[in-house]
């Protein structure tokens, strides 16, 4: 596991679809054995940079290196695929569903059954393996997709909002599977909008709006060249202070504190003082790195 | 390849162990002996005769009338030699008739017009014919029925009095017995095929029965499994599970696989249903149905069945495929159910070229209607039987015939694929044109 050696490259990658261009001239570097998050808005164009890296579409031009080769579909079977739009075989029991799957990543033999019952025992739904999947709850049938995506060892997993619709237990456990998958050495791609979930598990990250990239890096980087001008306050009084333009840029209220980004050239020394000088009662004043969230809707709303 | 095997054996097993499959193979054969037991049954269920009075102003009619309408058939068929099955069992007729003659000599006609409805209102009497005096000059007998609606039996009645009165007139006539018995004999036909050996004269005949057999066949397969590869082709988009397969598999290779899958499927349930049908009708049916029956299929050339069997899958696929083309381009099934229905149009034309075919078969007409995928199967199968054209004619008909097939699935794996990557949305047919030109 060479932390440097790329897995995915894609180099001035465009796709459109008639009239509408879903990626523009896109390029990217995926670093095997980190997780690399996909982020934008819904219909930045996420998907279809997806769907390109696993051979579903063609790019109209640019070029797509997996593991140092051009697309094709020997290397399909290296993918682990979890599409947003994803289901399984209603009357199909689980086990032969699992089989299927593993089957048509041209897995054979006996370990597609010693694989097949040691995921269900890792996602605790051992007991379900003769059941048929129109019986199993969405959680279920969506951890035995998740299985469906990683069953036969894919050195690439690439997961498309793997969490949407989980309850917190499960993401947890699937969280857990994706950081073990990792330190065995596997690329993840895990593309989302749910910014709090990325900021928890991704090394790396491309943030695309619009068609477009907006920036890419490791997640540390660009936390820190955001530097530190967010602060979180909760105190009593000062609303004056804290809608004072010239001090803040972007003013967050939660329940009982504030999320402040200072304006370009403010200090946080200053706001503080002018707080106090306006007699308000400090209870919390914390430097703090930006949210990814925050980042985020900055660099979406920036103006190009 | 072991992918496009892997989705066949998915398709093929999962359907095969469906409730369905087993329930429609057992249920199918009772239903459809259903249909044929039950009309028997209702058709010989005992209606009372009908009571009917003869008023015979001729004097001459009533012994023949009553020859005609009762059991005993007039000589002329009991004398052709050829119908022996017919002339073992007694006829069954449909209406049958008690008739009484009523004197019309001694009592003035208004008499008996009233005595008679007495009777009927009475009950005593269905009906009553009355033959007036010029009966034989102006053709004309009155028939007094209780239910005009009964057309059945007015038309037996009708014939009847033909017949009886076709008799008299050649007894007036003093033509003799023997005469009147030659004169009505009737003729038989054989039809032989053109330079056959003589030994051979049922051949063709026998195959033309297999051949519409197996048309028919053909015709029920592709109406019950049509709609069936329609879904198969659907069930990826309703269940989503599309996207995750073409990560690993070609649309082509998937359309493929579930087409054959869905197909091995229709083989072995029309099987088994043959299997269950030939086992019934050498054990059952052979000991009611006479010898001649059974002797005559073998003498249908081997041949002939190959091609049947070609011709049969031929059929079966090209129509199948277009199942598969209008599942590619719509979401659900019932969608795909009102886009169906061209097709069956379609189906049902091919068969009328049944007939044209089957007199001219060597006509250019018939030739290219036997080159036309969609016509060929029928057409070309006609033609096989009736004036079998060069091995070549054959030859290629089959290989434009399989040649649609790939090149239809290849097109729908297309709209397929692109479909998918709009969500959700049905294909117009110029959309469907564009998405099989694109990506």
């Amino acid at each position: 596991m060479a932390a440097n050696e790329t897995t995915v490259k894609l180099d001035g990658v465009s796709k459109s679809f008639g009239e509408f261009t879903a990626v523009r001239d896109l390029s990217l570097d995926v670093r095997a054995g980190r997780v690399f998050g996909l982020l934008g808005p819904n219909g930045a164009g996420k998907t279809t940079t997806i769907r390109m890296i696993v051979n579903i579409t063609a790019p109209d031009s640019g070029t797509i290196l997996l593991f140092g080769r051009r697309i094709d579909a020997s290397l399909q079977d290296r993918i682990g695929y979890l599409p947003e739009e994803r289901g399984l075989y209603k009357k199909m029991r689980v086990a032969d569903q699992l089989r299927f799957f593993a089957e048509i990543k041209n897995m054979r033999g006996k370990q597609v059954e010693s694989k097949i019952d040691e995921w269900l025992a890792r996602v605790k739904l051992s007991e379900w393996k003769n059941r048929r999947s129109m019986e199993l709850s969405k959680g279920m049938q969506q951890k035995i997709q998740f299985i469906t995506a990683v069953i036969h060892d894919p050195d690439l997993l690439i997961l498309d909002e793997p969490f949407s619709g989980l309850d917190p237990v499960n993401v947890e456990l699937l969280k857990e599977i994706v950081l073990d998958l990792k330190r065995a050495g596997k690329t993840i791609i895990f593309s989302t909008h749910q910014m709090e979930v990325a900021e928890k598990i991704c090394d790396d990250i491309c943030l695309l709006n619009r068609s477009q990239k907006v920036f890419e890096g490791s997640l540390r980087e660009i936390k820190s060249s955001f530097g530190r001008n967010s602060v979180a306050v909760r105190c009593e009084g000062g609303n004056g202070v804290l809608d004072d333009p010239a001090l803040v840029s972007k003013l967050v209220r939660h329940v009982d504190e504030a999320q402040v980004l200072l304006a370009p050239g403010a200090d946080a020394q200053t706001l503080l003082k002018r707080l106090i000088d306006s007699g308000a009662v400090i209870g919390k004043f914390e430097m703090v790195e930006p949210s990814l969230n925050d980042i985020f809707i900055t660099k979406v709303t920036e103006p190009a | 390849m072991k992918k496009f095997l892997t989705v066949v054996k998915r398709e093929y097993i999962q359907r095969v162990r469906a409730k369905m499959f087993i329930v429609s193979t057992i249920l199918l054969p009772v239903v459809m002996s259903l249909f044929v037991l039950v009309p028997a049954i209702i058709l010989s269920i005992e209606t009372p005769p009908m009571r009917l009075a003869v008023v015979d102003q001729t004097g001459r009619m009533y012994s023949q009338i009553r020859q005609a309408l009762s059991g005993d058939q007039p000589e002329t068929e009991q004398n052709v030699n050829s119908s022996a099955l017919r002339s073992t069992r007694p006829r069954r007729s449909f209406s049958r008739f008690i008739i009484e003659e009523v004197n019309a000599t001694n009592q003035p006609l208004d008499q008996i017009r009233a005595n008679l409805d007495q009777r009927m209102r009475a009950r005593e009497l269905d009906g009553y014919v009355i033959l007036p005096p010029n009966f034989f000059s102006q053709g004309k007998a009155e028939f007094i029925n209780r239910n005009p609606g009964d057309m059945f039996s007015i038309q037996v009645l009708q014939s009847a009095i033909n017949r009886a009165s076709r008799e008299q007139r050649l007894i007036d006539a003093k033509v003799d017995t023997q005469t009147r018995q030659e004169l009505s004999k009737p003729i038989e036909l054989r039809s032989l095929k053109a330079g056959a050996p003589s030994g051979q004269q049922s051949n063709s005949n026998a195959s033309f029965t297999v051949m519409f057999g197996v048309s028919f066949v053909m015709y029920l397969a592709i109406l019950m499994y049509g709609q069936i590869v329609l879904g198969a082709i659907i069930e990826e988009k309703e269940t989503r599970i599309a996207e995750i397969l073409f990560s690993s598999v070609k649309p082509f290779t998937l359309m493929m696989g579930k087409l054959v899958g869905v197909s091995l499927v229709a083989l072995t349930q029309l099987a088994i249903w043959g299997t269950a049908f030939g086992v019934f009708a050498v054990y059952g049916v052979g000991l009611l149905v006479s010898e001649e029956m059974r002797s005559s299929i073998p003498t249908i050339p081997f041949l002939h069945f190959v091609y049947f069997g070609l011709f049969f899958l031929l059929g079966y696929f090209i129509y199948a495929t277009i199942y598969a083309l209008v599942g590619s381009m719509v979401t659900t099934a019932q969608e795909g159910g009102q886009l169906a229905m061209p097709i069956i149009l379609i189906l049902v034309v091919s068969f009328y070229l049944f007939w044209p075919v089957s007199r001219s078969p060597d006509s250019p007409f018939s030739f290219w209607v036997s080159m036309f995928p969609f016509s060929a199967p029928v057409a070309m199968l006609v033609r096989i039987v009736t004036q079998t054209p060069p091995f070549w004619q054959i030859a290629l008909s089959l290989l434009i015939g399989f040649s649609t097939v790939f090149v239809i699935m290849w097109l729908a794996s297309r709209i397929y694929r692109v479909g998918m990557l709009m969500y959700g949305k049905r294909a117009s047919i110029p959309e469907a044109i564009r998405w099989a030109r694109q990506a």
